[in-house]
């Protein structure tokens, strides 16, 4: 087990493109890191410079206090799992999560026996040993492909985008497999995923990346919290969070549907008329009719019409389409073209109590928690109201929960 | 119904021939002229004069051991060559892959006259070396085309996973890549061996004794059991018996042939 330090890392193509550019990260011993971001953001790119595939065009790469930006990827000591899990084809599953450990010199027969069955019996495959990969389910093929990764010791995992190849319910189970793993074994772990579901549940932390650039890292609970930029608040949450252009009027910020007072943390950086963008996560609102009234005097009261409901058992969604201008549109656009979604429309989606009995085509009155928003340049996509206190609070917390679990005596490796 | 009419009219061009030729490898002394297909006596004698002759078992050595030498070499060679080709960036790599479908459309007969002066000079006249060369520069080529067509199927991420996994270049390729090519391994061997085997313009042009003669060219010098009958008959035997190993092979690696022929084709 060993930290992993990237300093101002710089993968730059021939034709000048840089698919990585100046990125920075310390991935603590023990940490579970996501890298996170849209396609073509580079986040794979970096996972193959930790482990060596790539070369690195400028910066250092530090794997438990060795540089190996010149290290071959067999000397770092690095183990990988695959999109497609690589398994090799020709050999049984137990000859594939043995391979690793017969590429080691003086590791016995019965030493190797004893790991792999030990490892297969961890992955629940110790029934299927004898098969070859070309039978396997694609469950089983990437707990293969896992097994081999943690036979041996070594000192960081490292993921590509593993479960993107499984059908959703078994990926929602193996994710959870995964981070029971990782926090058993204890070891630094580094996961790429283009999936925010997953980068929330399983990192300790995440790293936001967009076109090579290292936007933000931090907890997943800080991500969704307090993001510094638009870029960040707009990847991270599903549904996304909603975007409202808000103007300026005094101490006033007027937005579609609401007139909300402006944010203590934004006075001062905004001037009277400009446009900005709020941003609104569709949990900050309520059905006005089934709202807690202690909540009430938080957040603003608006009348509009919801143009579709989606029921879903737990809970509930709502659609109120609005007019934005067209500064804002394009924006929101461009936006939305940068995350690989497209904006069809503007539209606020809220999130409502699934008992909620509001209809189609009808006027409905909600609840919004304005406290929690979040105000954004339009041009710069920088967050104005970020609570950097709250942020530095919530670091703190997500730090010790790691050290807590790192020196307890439960996660020891095997 | 007509499709029938058809594979059995398919089938008859193409096995009549060489049933005619069993048929006649049976057939003993003047039962030639017959004028029936089959023999009136089923005999041994043919064979028995093949095996007899000196000419035909010492044909029958250089043959075998040609072919397989030239095979051996040609794969080895081929596969180091393929996956080059397949795997790394050089300068001049579609030249290579160029030439090699070039010089395997080359006519054999352009080089056999210009060779057959050569070899003299240099002394590689009517020796195996002197065969073997020209069959490895005409079958090199073909295995470089077939195994690099298989390389390039095999994922990149194979060899990644190999090398993250300890291996080394050369461990990579040798413990994950060349089993999984093995397909195209067995192809580009048995093409080969056949394409040497049946050799003729090389075997008849290069040589001129018994020291490096191979079977096909070897059947043209063949004489009957007396000097005054047509040895048809024994060099109909004689191509029987050099037909069965070929057949053998097939029927062995029937299957492998078939995978191995469609993966290098279907995808690109």
């Amino acid at each position: 087990m060993a930290a992993i330090e990237m300093r101002n890392i710089v993968k730059e193509y021939g034709d000048g493109f840089k698919a990585v550019n100046d990125v920075s990260l310390h991935v603590a011993d023990g940490e579970f890191m996501i890298l996170v971001g849209p396609s073509g953001c580079g986040k794979s790119t970096l996972l193959r410079m930790i482990v060596g595939l790539e070369d690195i065009t400028s910066g250092d790469m530090v794997i438990g206090g060795d540089r190996v930006n010149d290290k071959a990827p067999r000397d770092r000591n690095l183990s990988m799992v695959f999109q497609n899990y690589a398994l090799y084809p020709h050999l049984t599953v137990f000859e594939n999560i043995a391979f690793p450990l017969r590429l080691m010199k003086g590791v016995g027969e019965d030493e190797i026996r004893r790991r792999v069955t030990e490892a297969a019996s961890m992955l629940e495959l110790t029934e299927h040993l004898d098969r070859k990969p070309a039978n396997l389910s694609g469950g089983q093929r990437q707990r293969v492909a896992m097994g081999r990764a943690i036979v041996r010791n070594v000192n960081a995992f490292l993921f590509d985008e593993p479960l993107s190849n499984l059908d959703a319910k078994l990926r929602g189970q193996m994710r959870t497999e995964i981070s029971r793993m990782q926090r058993r074994l204890g070891t630094t772990t580094v996961y790429v995923t283009h999936d925010q579901t997953e980068a929330m549940t399983l990192g300790d932390r995440v790293a936001v990346l967009r076109r090579g650039l290292l936007q933000q890292v931090a907890s997943p609970r800080e991500l969704y919290e307090q993001p510094v930029n638009m870029f960040v608040a707009g990847f991270i949450g599903s549904p996304p969070m909603n975007f409202l252009p808000a103007v300026v009027a005094g101490d006033r910020l007027r937005l579609p549907f609401l007139d909300v007072g402006l944010p203590d943390r934004a006075t001062g950086k905004v001037t009277d008329g400009q446009l900005l963008i709020a941003g609104m996560r569709p949990d900050h609102f309520e059905d006005a009719g089934l709202l807690d009234p202690a909540k009430r005097d938080r957040g603003a009261l608006f009348r509009a019409k919801v143009d579709v409901t989606e029921w879903l058992g737990d809970s509930q969604y709502a659609y109120i389409p609005f007019e934005a201008g067209e500064e804002v549109t394009r924006q929101l656009a461009d936006l939305a073209a940068e995350l690989d979604s497209e904006a069809l429309r503007t539209q606020l989606i809220v999130k409502i109590d699934a008992m909620s009995r509001l209809r189609e085509n009808h006027e409905a009155e909600f609840w919004a928690d304005t406290a929690r928003m979040h105000l954004f340049d339009p041009r710069t996509g920088a967050n104005l109201t970020r609570d950097e206190a709250a942020a530095a609070d919530l670091a703190h917390l997500e730090e010790e929960e790691l050290r807590d679990r790192v020196d307890s005596p439960d996660a020891a490796p095997r | 119904m007509f499709w029938l009419a058809g594979a059995v009219l398919i089938i008859a061009y193409a096995v009549i021939p060489v049933i005619w030729i069993v048929s006649l490898s049976f057939k003993e002394g003047d039962d030639i002229t017959n004028k029936s297909f089959l023999p009136t006596v089923w005999s041994w004698e043919n064979y028995r004069t093949v095996f007899a002759s000196d000419l035909f078992t010492t044909a029958l050595r250089n043959s075998v051991g040609m072919s397989l030498i030239a095979t051996t070499i040609s794969v080895i060679l081929a596969t180091l060559a393929a996956y080059a080709i397949s795997r790394l960036n050089f300068p001049g790599k579609r030249l290579v892959l160029g030439v090699a479908l070039a010089i395997t459309v080359f006519p054999v007969i352009a080089i056999a006259t210009p060779l057959f002066n050569l070899w003299r000079t240099i002394g590689l006249y009517d020796t195996w070396l002197g065969l073997i060369i020209p069959y490895l520069s005409y079958s090199l080529p073909l295995s470089v085309y077939v195994l690099s067509a298989f390389f390039r199927e095999i994922p990149w991420e194979m060899e990644q996973a190999a090398q993250v996994d300890g291996a080394t270049n050369w461990q990579a390729f040798r413990r994950v890549i060349v089993p999984l090519a093995a397909p195209g391994v067995f192809t580009a061997a048995i093409l080969t061996f056949f394409a040497v085997w049946n050799d003729f313009v090389f075997g008849i042009t290069l040589t001129s004794s018994e020291a490096a003669r191979p079977v096909p060219a070897a059947l043209a010098f063949f004489q009957g059991a007396s000097q005054f009958s047509q040895p048809t008959a024994p060099i109909a035997a004689a191509a029987v018996v050099v037909t069965i190993p070929v057949v053998v092979l097939v029927l062995l690696f029937q299957r492998k042939i078939v995978a191995g022929l469609t993966n290098g084709a279907v995808k690109g």
